[in-house]
């Protein structure tokens, strides 16, 4: 299980951190984003490197939850 | 190749059509769609001949088509959210200097591509320049560089980039009968201009010859075809004349048509994330390569487009708004494509951005505002005959500049 909080962050930082978390192969792996740039950048790379995606909507942005299919 | 390559290179390939399209219904050469020119245009508005932009003042509804089309875009989808305080100050610094070296190569990173598009081969210098920056900038990204977390702002400080533009829409609308309200200046449509200083502005009849003399005042034609003052003095000669070429704030697509072009795109542009230097930036960081995919898009639409509408024009002599300094071109695209990277998004990201709530983005877009008052009231902008003399020693200044802020904003725990 891997957390990543990319809140506020500019391009390309969201996808370099989910990228980063991603080398440790996790089963699970929730990201925090709150731009829609970031939401869509991060569900691509997630289901680009074969995880099932949900978003949720929150009141500080988005909370995207990738598990390995 | 996964589905958002598609998304990408489909919104890229009908950017690159409609900026082609809007070059035929009346936009200056290769600028169908300028970030860098268009609001360099805007400012001359407000800028004026005291700041050497009497003919680049026009307020191009694209632009507030765009501001208002992602501010729709967004809304709609629920991704409206202002926020703000991530290097605000900073953005604006990067923001002049993206638009400073993008008027030294005439042009921003996405008008290099739709230049490149209609042929214009001095774009290959600037596209070169492009990665070169966006490499250079990927390396401070991987070494840390980041303008840290932005935070949700009260709403107004979000809505001031859709302020803008709806400021904007009413002073174009105010001045949509060609004449500018007092204070304010517009490029009168279609006008052209002599090379000589001060230049002679005079409208076209249908014969080809002045039909109408703007500039100087009291000027007149004379007999032979040139220019002659009030004084009696010649201030352009008819060999002048018949070289004189438009103002590039004189040529423009019908209001309606800019506008609404404006806001299609900016739809597209918010939906598709497209970015015209994001592609190059994800493919040397992340390995990810479906961005590219936009400026390829962009450069196959804006080329297939040309050619069928019969504005290909391939070689490096004579393009429209454009020099031939090789050097010049390269270096101006690699320190805007390195401030760009450094913004986290293109200009045109900006300017949608800025329409989602986003008040650093319209920090940035003041940035380029400033940036292009200031690089016409100085003389720093190039001209078709290459760069000024101040075009170096700027490019080498906001060069030290990028990197100073680049060492400095650096998070080392990254």
């Amino acid at each position: 299980m891997a957390e990543v909080d990319v809140r506020g962050f500019s391009c390309p930082v969201p996808l370099m951190r989910t990228k980063k978390a991603l080398e440790s192969d996790p089963e699970k792996i929730t990201v925090l984003v709150d731009s829609g740039t970031a939401k869509a950048n991060v569900v691509n790379l997630l289901k680009d490197s074969s995880y099932q995606v949900t978003v949720e909507e929150t009141a500080e942005g988005w909370t995207i939850t990738g598990t390995k299919s | 190749m996964g589905p958002s390559a598609w998304i990408f290179g489909a919104a890229g390939a009908f950017i690159g059509v409609v900026a082609a399209w809007l070059v035929s219904q009346g936009n200056p050469g290769n600028m169908g769609l300028c970030i860098a020119c268009f609001l360099r245009d805007t400012t001359g508005f407000f800028g004026g001949a005291k700041a050497n932009m009497g003919a680049v003042a026009y307020i191009r509804p694209e632009i507030i088509g765009l501001i208002l089309g992602a501010a729709i875009a967004a809304f709609a989808t629920k991704e409206f959210r202002p926020r703000g305080g991530s290097g605000t100050l900073l953005r604006f610094v990067l923001g002049f200097i993206f638009m400073v070296s993008a008027l030294i190569f005439l042009g921003c990173t996405v008008r290099a591509w739709l230049r490149l598009g209609g042929g214009d081969l001095n774009a290959l210098y600037g596209v070169a320049g492009i990665i070169v920056g966006v490499s250079i900038g990927a390396v401070f990204l991987k070494n840390g560089y980041n303008l840290g977390r932005s935070k949700r702002l009260p709403a107004p400080l979000g809505w001031l980039g859709v302020l803008l533009a709806v400021v904007l829409l009413g002073l174009a609308l105010a001045s949509a009968s060609g004449t500018a309200p007092n204070g304010f200046t517009v490029t009168k449509a279609k006008a052209f201009a002599t090379g000589t200083t001060p230049p002679a502005v005079f409208l076209k009849g249908p014969d080809g010859t002045p039909s109408k003399i703007l500039k100087p005042d009291g000027a007149m034609l004379a007999p032979d075809g040139s220019i002659v003052g009030a004084d009696g003095a010649v201030v352009a000669s008819a060999e002048a004349v018949a070289k004189a070429k438009p103002q590039p704030g004189g040529k423009r697509a019908p209001i309606a048509i800019s506008l609404v072009a404006g806001l299609v795109l900016g739809t597209v542009a918010q939906r598709s994330r497209f970015c015209s230097i994001g592609g190059i930036r994800d493919v040397v960081l992340v390995k990810r390569f479906d961005l590219l995919f936009g400026v390829i898009g962009l450069l196959v639409g804006a080329f297939v487009a040309n050619v069928a509408l019969g504005q290909f024009n391939l070689g490096f002599e004579n393009q429209p708004i454009a020099h031939t300094d090789a050097l010049g071109n390269f270096a101006a695209m690699a320190v805007a494509g390195l401030a760009a990277v450094m913004l986290g998004g293109c200009p045109f990201r900006q300017v949608i951005m800025s329409g989602e709530g986003d008040a650093d983005a319209f920090a940035a877009v003041l940035g380029m505002a400033a940036g292009a008052f200031v690089a016409h009231w100085q003389g720093i902008a190039s001209s078709a005959k290459g760069l000024s003399q101040l075009g170096w020693p700027a490019l080498a200044v906001m060069a030290v500049v990028l990197v100073a802020i680049a060492l400095i904003k650096r998070e080392r725990a990254a």
